[in-house]
């Protein structure tokens, strides 16, 4: 086969064609990186949730050696989280609990905030200095007070932290902002296709005498299509080059220079998260645009 | 070469068969006239062997192989063995003489090296040598329908189709046009042409084949155009 010709035939076709794929590239642009948003988004959610807790969860601190209030008289003691324990496991609001203990939670600090000022901090202190928790699922969303109130009074708990009074406003946030990112780009996606499907139908009309010809002569269907194949990939990489390039810029202006910067108590994304998300436009931005091309080179160029 | 065995074509959504019950055997490097009054059934006659349709009824055989139940992707390979040439010669305008006949051979993925030998050789056959550079809207009708046969034939296809290719020239360009189907059909080609050209084909003394209303009402050796259009 003749890459030479399919070459030209592509260049050839995409300046035919150009405010048409102009259209394709801006559409799957802004689609790409609201999809990439809504993904980068989603990753935060997954970050601030394995910080603070699922918003059906409460944490129960235990005492650590450094503890000293009514309830606290040094480390708790075995005797007390067994009965802690025991409380947490008879109370029907509860679904399931798991316990973290000190090294667990050094380690989730350190993975958490590997790039933050706080690493600094917890690498002066060891695993002691944190306290162990019992994080407790509860069936209802809503009914916790019984559990809360009921094992915040015993001895060698240090705190009952209900994590969503904090955490419900950004996990509700980042939730209107996922959903609204999806939303938007569903109806530009849709608005893509379309597009695509337009684009091809322009490009067969406008090549209908060779395509007529190259069928005569017996050019295989892959040769009569790859042309509007490899017009679709490259609309596509366009596409996803400059969604990339806007989501990087998001990041690192947006999210490393300024919002990580003054909302501290959260942990932020970062460059793998990033990555990922990327990773995933690519693979949707060539699909969008390659498999509407399949279907309709079929349909329109009778190959 | 290619052979109807009782075949017959009805077009969705039609009650008249285009072609019905028709049974033929053309010979390897036979030259044939396909004649008949317009909706008689040529066209539809010529599609089959090209498998631009497939037979209702009936078996087509071309080149040995029962082309109707062909798979859709050996299709292209089929067609590698036919040239075919119409009325409206059908070249790129944006592409030279050399360049028309040159993409009959890009597109079915020949190497440089055999187009380069081919194309020249192929000009000079049908009479085009010193044109190579031309565009068609420089040349005469009859110079564009010579392109036409150039590009049909640059593969060396064994059978040649020509669906009216003189439909649109002065008498005398059709002759030389039907001097030069006659010095490819000499090189073992089998031609297929069909024609409205009582001229041509009472002048020819070639086979012809009648069709009238899908059916071939004469098979005649050496014959004459025989009906008024």
């Amino acid at each position: 086969m003749q890459l030479r010709h399919v070459f030209s035939e592509l260049v050839q076709g995409l300046r035919r064609n150009l405010t048409m794929h102009i259209a394709v590239v801006l559409t799957l642009f802004v689609s790409l990186t609201l999809v990439g948003l809504g993904l980068l988004l989603n990753s935060e959610a997954d970050k601030a949730e394995q910080r603070f807790g699922d918003l059906n969860q409460i944490i129960v601190s235990l005492c650590n050696e450094n503890s000293r209030t009514p309830q606290c008289s040094g480390e708790v003691t075995d005797a007390q989280r067994e009965a802690i324990l025991k409380v947490v496991d008879e109370n029907p609001e509860v679904s399931g609990y798991r316990v973290e203990t000190q090294e667990q939670a050094y380690d989730k600090a350190q993975e958490l905030f590997s790039d933050d000022y706080l690493a600094k901090l917890l690498k002066g202190l060891g695993p002691e200095s944190l306290r162990e928790s019992v994080w407790i699922d509860l069936k209802e969303r809503d009914e916790f007070k019984g559990i809360a109130s009921e094992v915040g009074g015993l001895d060698g708990v240090y705190s009952v932290r209900d994590n969503r009074k904090i955490v419900e406003p950004v996990f509700k946030t980042l939730d209107t902002f996922r959903i609204g990112a999806y939303f938007i780009a569903g109806f530009l996606i849709f608005a893509a296709l379309l597009l695509v499907a337009n684009t091809i139908r322009l490009a067969a009309f406008a090549r209908r005498r060779e395509i007529g010809i190259m069928r005569l002569v017996g050019a295989s269907s892959l040769y009569i299509s790859l042309p509007f194949l490899l017009e679709a990939l490259v609309t596509a990489l366009f596409g996803v080059v400059l969604a990339g390039g806007t989501l990087a810029a998001f990041m690192q202006f947006g999210i490393k220079e300024r919002i990580s910067e003054q909302i501290q108590f959260l942990p932020w994304i970062g460059w793998p998260d990033y990555v990922e998300a990327l990773g995933w436009i690519a693979i949707i931005g060539p699909l969008l645009t390659v498999v509407p091309t399949l279907l309709l080179t079929r349909k329109y160029l009778k190959v | 070469m290619i052979r109807f065995e009782k075949v017959s074509k009805t077009y969705p959504g039609q009650a008249r068969a285009a072609l019905e019950q028709v049974s033929v055997d053309i010979e390897k490097g036979e030259f044939v006239f396909l004649v008949g009054q317009s909706g008689s059934g040529k066209s539809t006659f010529l599609r089959l062997i090209l498998r631009e349709y497939r037979a209702s009824e009936g078996r087509v055989y071309v080149a040995g192989k029962e082309i109707s139940r062909l798979a859709g992707w050996k299709v292209p390979r089929l067609r590698r063995q036919i040239g075919t040439v119409f009325q409206d010669f059908r070249l790129l305008q944006n592409k030279t003489v050399a360049e028309n006949v040159a993409f009959a051979l890009q597109v079915i993925g020949k190497s440089r090296s055999q187009i380069n030998e081919l194309v020249p050789e192929t000009l000079e056959l049908v009479g085009l040598d010193g044109k190579e550079d031309r565009l068609p809207d420089e040349l005469s009708g009859g110079e564009q329908q010579r392109v036409a046969i150039a590009r049909a034939f640059v593969n060396r296809p064994m059978i040649l189709i020509a669906d009216e290719p003189t439909g649109n020239l002065d008498p005398n360009t059709s002759i030389g046009i039907m001097k030069l189907l006659d010095r490819i059909n000499r090189t073992g080609t089998t031609v297929l042409m069909a024609t409205h050209d009582a001229g041509i084909v009472d002048q020819m003394r070639k086979r012809v084949i009648e069709l009238e209303d899908g059916r071939v009402v004469r098979d005649q050796a050496r014959g004459i155009y025989g009906y008024q259009n």
